[in-house]
C-alpha cells in the first residue's frame, strides 16, 4: 500500500521535488545498496526494517572501512553503493578527501548533536562508541595481573604477548587506538614511541576491529583492545569471562556515519536511507541486536548495557586530523612496528 | 611434455604431415579461443593491476623493496612457501601411496578424509585449530595443560599444509595409478628388491608429479590471505602486506607492486619445475597400465606407513569433528550446551540466499573451467611447438596470481563497460551496478581460479602417455579431435575427474578474490563466513563450513557418478579398474 501511495505521489509532485537535480529518479522506489561496516546482524536488521518501512529494496555488504574506500575507489566511474553506514568516521574522511562521498545535509540531522556531524555535511554521525580494554578475567588471574585500568598498565612485562589489538591499517577500531596515542601523549613520534613498546606485549596485529574481543573473550590473550560495546555484545554472546574497562589518562572514541557515495545510482532512495538512519526508530534497533552503542538522536532508547559517555576520561580526539594522517601514520605503523621483531 | 628418445623421430615426421591436414585449423582455432579467453580472464585484468603499479606509489614500493622490512617479508613468504609445498606433498604421496599400493580396511574412509579439506572453506582448518591446539585450546590446554602460541610460522604451516595438501594427493594418485605395474614387476624379476624398485623405478616416475604437486603447493600457500590475517600473528607475508596496502593505506598502486614482487617466487618455482620435470619424466609406453599395482605385504612397511596415515586420518577426523560439533553448541570450548541457533541463523534469509548463489554459479564454473585447463593441457603437450610455454605460463597465471590482486584487477577492469575508443565490446560485468548482479565476473574468477588444476592434473596425465597411441589413431584416419575424444580423452578421464572435481571445491572455497566483487545481489559463502569469523561467531561460522562441506561432498559424488557412466563403453572396463 505505501508503494501505491508513493507511486501516486510521485506523479503528482515531480515537479516540486525535482529540485535536488537527479530527474527522472524521484519516486521513492527501486533499490539501494549499502556498504555496512557494522556488525553483520546490526546491518542486517537495519536494512530489513528500511525495506519494510518503505519498500525500498535495500541490499548491504558488510565491509572494514579500508575495504570500503578500496572497493568505492575501484569503481568511481560505477559506483555499486549508494550509501555507507556504520564504522568509524575516520575513514569517512578519507573517502571524502578522496572525492568518494557527496554531502548531504538530511533533515533529520537537525536532531543530532553538531559534534557527531561532519561540518560539510559529507558524513552524520548515527552512533559513539569508546574505546575499551576488554580483558579476560580468567587469564588474568592465572598471570596474576590486574584488570588494567591504565594505558601504562599495557605495557607490564607479564603481559607479553597477551595483548591483541587490530592493525591500523584495514581497521578503523585500531586506527582509533593509535590516534588516541597521538592525542595523549601530543605528536606522531610519541604516539608511534608507545605503541612500539606496547608491541612487545601484542600476539598479533588482526585485520578485524572487532576480533581482539573474542580473541580475549576465547582465553587466546588476556587483554583485546575495541570499543566497550563490542566487548559487550561478545559477553552477551556467552564470553562470560569478558570485563570493560577504560584507561584513567583518558581514551578514544569513534563516531559510526552514514554518508551518501558520490554517484549514487538512487539518489531520492539513498537520501531517505540516510533520513531514517538519523531518527530515534531506527536507531533503537540497534540494542535488539546486542549492539550497545551510544546513540546519536537524544531521542533514542538508553540501554543500561550502553557505555555511560559522562563516566569515562576522553582524549580530545580531532576526527578532521585523524583523517588527514591515516595514510601517513598507518604506513609508519606498518614499516616502523608491525614488521619489527619483538624483545 | 617428453618423448622417449624412440619416439622422437616418429612424432616429429607427424607433426610434419600434420601441419597440411585440416587437423590443425582446429588446433588454430582452439588456439585463438583459448588465447581469446585468457586475454579476457587474465591478462586484462592483470595489466591494469601493472598500470596501478608503476604509479607514484608502486613505484615507491619498488625502491624500498629492498629495505630490511620489505626483505624480511619476502623471506617469510619464500620460507612459508616452501615448508608448506614440502610437508604438503609429503603427506599427500604418503596417503596416495598407502591408497594404491595398500589393502586394509577403510581405505575408501581413508580417500574420503584425504579430500575432507580440499572442501574445507578458509577459515574452518585455522578455527578449529585454534580452537583445539591455540592457547586456551580443548586439546592443548585443557588435556596436556600446555599453552603454545601457534600465531606465526608454526600455526601458519600447520593450517596451510593440512588444508592444501589434498591438491597433492590428488595430483599422486591420479599418477600413481596411471602407472604401469609391469614396469615394476619388471625390475622385481631381474632380482631388485622392493625399496631398491621404489627408489629406482617408481619414484621417477613420480617426479612430475612430485615437481606439479610442489609448485601447486608453494603458490597456493604464498598466495592464501585468508589464514595469514587470522593466524599470522607478527609473520607477515606479501599477500597480508599487498592487502594492507589495499585496503588499510588505500593504496592500490602499492598494493599491486608487492604483489608483482609475489608473481617472481612463483614464477621462479614455475619454471624450476618445468625444466625439471621435462629432463626427469618417464613414460609409461602403453600409455595405461595392464592390471593393477602389486600390494606392499612386508609387515614392517605396512605398520610404518599405516600407522602415519593413521595418524593423519586422527588429526583430520578431530579438526573436522570440531567443526561439526561446533556447529552445535553454543561456544565449543566455553560452553558447550547443544545449541540449534547458529543453524537457525545461518539457515535463515541471507545464508540460504548465499548457499544457493554460490552454488549455482560454482556448478557454471566448473565444467567451463575443467574444459578450459583440459583443452590447455591438450594443446601443451600434444599440439604446440612454438608458443606452448606462453600457452602454458599464462594457463597457470590464474593460480600464481595471488586471489587479492586478482580481486582488485577485477574490480578496476570489469566495474566500467569494457570497450576502445566509444565502441563498447562488453557490459560492466562486476560490482553492484554491474549485468546479473556482477554474478558473471565471479564465474570468471571461480574459472581462471580452478582451470589451472586442470590443466596441471591433464598434463601430467598426458605426459604419461606415449604420443604414440595419438600417431596410431591418426594412421587409421582418425581426425584430432576424434583423437582426443576416442582415444585421448579416456586415458585421462581420472585426471579429468580430478580436475573437476578440484575445480568445484575450489570455487565454492575461494575466497581472497571474492572480497573484493561480492555484491550485495549475489551473497557468497565464503565472505559470509569471514564476516561470522571476523565478529568471533565461530559457532555460525562451523555451522556455515558444515553446510558447504555437505554441499561440496553431495556434487563431487555425483560428478563421480558422471563422469564414470558417461565413458566411452570400450575403455570403461580399463578405466574403472583405475578409479577404483
Amino acid at each position: 500500500m505505501s508503494l501505491a501511495l508513493l507511486m501516486s505521489g510521485c506523479a503528482v509532485t515531480s515537479t516540486d521535488s525535482g529540485d535536488d537535480g537527479s530527474t527522472g529518479s524521484d519516486e521513492l522506489g527501486g533499490s539501494i545498496t549499502i556498504a555496512c561496516g557494522a556488525m553483520e546482524d546490526w546491518c542486517q536488521a537495519m536494512t530489513t526494517a528500511f525495506t519494510a518501512e518503505t519498500g525500498v529494496q535495500a541490499n548491504f555488504v558488510r565491509l572494514s572501512s579500508g575495504e570500503t574506500v578500496a572497493r568505492l575507489d575501484a569503481a568511481r566511474d560505477n559506483p555499486e553503493f549508494d550509501v555507507w553506514h556504520g564504522g568509524p568516521v575516520d575513514g569517512f574522511g578519507a573517502a571524502r578527501d578522496a572525492g568518494l562521498l557527496e554531502a548531504y545535509d538530511s533533515p533529520n540531522a537537525a536532531a543530532i548533536p553538531d559534534k557527531y556531524k561532519d561540518a560539510d555535511h559529507y558524513w552524520t554521525g548515527v552512533y559513539v562508541g569508546a574505546l575499551g580494554f576488554c580483558s579476560n578475567t580468567k587469564v588474568l588471574d592465572e598471570l596474576g595481573v590486574d584488570v588494567p585500568e591504565s594505558w601504562e598498565d599495557l605495557l607490564d612485562p607479564k603481559l607479553k604477548g597477551q595483548i591483541s589489538t587490530a592493525h591500523p591499517s584495514p581497521s578503523g577500531t585500531a586506527f582509533t587506538t593509535l590516534w588516541t596515542q597521538v592525542t595523549r601523549l601530543g605528536g606522531e613520534e610519541e604516539g608511534l614511541e608507545y605503541m612500539k613498546k606496547m608491541h612487545n606485549n601484542v600476539l598479533q596485529y588482526s585485520k578485524s576491529g572487532t576480533a581482539p574481543g573474542q580473541i580475549a573473550g576465547r582465553g587466546e590473550v588476556a587483554v583485546g583492545l575495541v570499543f566497550s560495546h563490542d566487548c559487550v555484545k561478545y559477553q552477551e554472546e556467552g564470553l562470560t569471562d569478558l570485563t570493560v574497562s577504560f584507561p584513567k589518562e583518558g581514551t578514544g572514541y569513534e563516531i559510526g556515519g552514514v554518508a551518501l557515495v558520490k554517484g549514487s545510482k538512487n539518489k531520492t532512495a539513498a537520501q531517505a536511507y540516510i533520513d531514517w538512519t538519523l531518527t530515534a526508530e531506527a536507531q533503537n534497533i540497534g540494542p535488539t541486536v546486542g549492539s550497545y552503542q551510544v546513540l546519536t538522536n537524544p531521542d533514542a532508547a538508553v540501554d543500561d548495557r550502553m557505555v555511560k559517555l559522562e563516566d569515562v576520561e576522553f582524549v580530545d580526539y580531532d576526527f578532521v586530523a585523524a583523517a588527514a594522517a591515516k595514510p601517513g601514520l598507518t604506513a609508519r605503523f606498518d614499516a616502523e612496528i608491525a614488521a619489527q621483531p619483538k624483545e | 611434455m617428453t618423448i622417449s628418445n624412440a619416439t622422437v623421430p616418429r612424432a616429429r615426421r607427424f607433426s610434419l604431415r600434420s601441419r597440411e591436414t585440416p587437423l590443425d585449423l582446429t588446433t588454430r582455432i582452439a588456439v585463438v579461443l583459448v588465447v581469446l579467453i585468457l586475454g579476457v580472464l587474465i591478462v586484462l585484468p592483470l595489466v591494469n593491476i601493472l598500470s596501478s603499479a608503476v604509479s607514484e606509489q608502486g613505484l615507491a614500493v619498488f625502491n624500498s623493496i629492498f629495505s630490511s622490512v620489505n626483505l624480511q617479508v619476502l623471506q617469510n613468504t619464500v620460507v612459508l612457501g616452501v615448508l608448506v609445498g614440502a610437508i604438503g606433498t609429503v603427506i599427500g604421496f604418503l596417503l596416495a601411496y598407502v591408497q594404491v599400493r595398500l589393502d586394509f580396511r577403510g581405505k575408501k574412509l581413508l580417500h574420503l578424509l584425504a579430500l575432507l579439506p580440499i572442501v574445507s572453506p578458509p577459515f574452518a582448518v585455522a578455527t578449529a585449530v585454534i580452537t583445539l591446539f591455540g592457547r586456551s585450546g580443548i586439546i592443548t590446554r585443557d588435556l596436556l595443560g600446555i599453552t603454545p602460541t601457534l600465531y606465526g610460522l608454526p600455526g601458519l604451516t600447520i593450517v596451510l599444509s593440512l588444508s592444501f595438501f589434498p591438491a597433492a594427493y590428488m595430483n599422486m594418485l591420479g599418477l600413481m595409478r596411471s602407472l604401469d605395474p609391469s614396469l615394476d614387476e619388471a625390475a622385481a624379476s631381474i632380482g631388485a628388491n622392493k625399496w631398491r624398485t621404489f627408489v629406482t623405478v617408481t619414484l621417477p616416475m613420480l617426479v612430475p608429479g612430485f615437481a606439479s604437486s610442489f609448485l601447486l603447493l608453494f603458490v597456493e600457500a604464498i598466495a592464501d590471505l585468508a589464514n595469514p590475517l587470522v593466524i599470522g600473528g607478527d609473520f607477515t607475508v606479501l599477500s597480508s602486506r599487498a592487502y594492507i596496502a589495499i585496503t588499510g593505506e588505500y593504496n592500490v598502486g602499492a598494493g599491486a607492486a608487492y604483489s608483482l614482487v609475489l608473481l617472481l617466487p612463483g614464477l621462479l618455482v614455475f619454471l624450476i619445475q618445468r625444466y625439471w620435470a621435462t629432463r626427469k619424466s618417464v613414460v609409461s609406453v602403453t600409455g595405461k597400465p595392464a592390471g593393477r599395482p602389486a600390494v606392499i605385504t612386508s609387515i614392517p612397511a605396512r605398520i610404518v606407513l599405516l600407522t602415519l596415515s593413521g595418524l593423519l586420518a586422527l588429526l583430520i577426523v578431530t579438526i573436522y569433528a570440531t567443526v561439526i560439533v561446533g556447529g552445535f553448541v553454543k561456544i565449543l570450548g566455553i560452553n558447550n550446551e547443544f545449541d540449534l541457533s547458529h543453524y537457525r541463523y545461518v539457515l535463515s534469509g541471507i545464508g540460504s540466499d548465499a548457499m544457493i548463489t554460490t552454488t549455482a554459479l560454482a556448478l557454471i564454473a566448473t565444467p567451463i573451467a575443467g574444459v578450459l585447463g583440459l583443452v590447455i593441457a591438450w594443446l601443451i603437450t600434444r599440439k604446440l611447438r612454438r608458443g606452448r610455454a606462453l600457452i602454458d605460463f599464462l594457463g597457470m597465471l590464474g593460480l600464481a596470481v595471488p586471489g587479492t590482486v586478482l580481486g582488485i584487477g577485477y574490480a578496476l577492469t570489469f566495474n566500467k563497460p569494457l570497450g576502445f575508443g566509444n565502441v563498447a565490446i562488453l557490459p560492466a560485468l562486476a560490482g553492484g551496478g554491474a549485468v546479473l548482479g556482477g554474478a558473471i565476473a565471479i564465474v570468471m574468477v571461480y574459472v581462471i581460479r580452478s582451470s589451472p588444476s586442470g590443466q596441471r592434473s591433464g598434463v601430467a596425465a598426458l605426459q604419461q602417455i606415449d604420443v604414440a597411441i595419438d600417431e596410431a589413431s591418426a594412421s587409421l584416419g582418425a581426425s584430432g579431435v576424434t583423437t582426443f575424444r576416442k582415444v585421448t580423452l579416456p586415458l585421462i578421464r581420472p585426471a579429468l575427474l580430478s580436475g573437476l572435481i578440484y575445480a568445484f571445491a575450489r570455487s565454492m572455497t575461494t575466497l581472497s578474490p571474492i572480497i573484493f566483487i561480492t555484491t550485495p545481489q549475489t551473497k557468497i559463502m565464503t565472505s559470509q563466513i569471514l564476516s561470522e569469523v571476523d565478529a568471533g561467531r565461530f559457532g555460525n561460522a562451523f555451522a556455515y563450513c558444515t553446510i558447504l562441506i555437505v554441499i561440496v561432498m553431495s556434487v563431487i559424488g555425483l560428478l563421480n557418478l558422471f563422469v564414470r557412466d558417461s565413458s566411452v563403453p570400450k575403455a570403461a572396463g580399463l578405466s574403472s579398474a583405475t578409479i577404483n
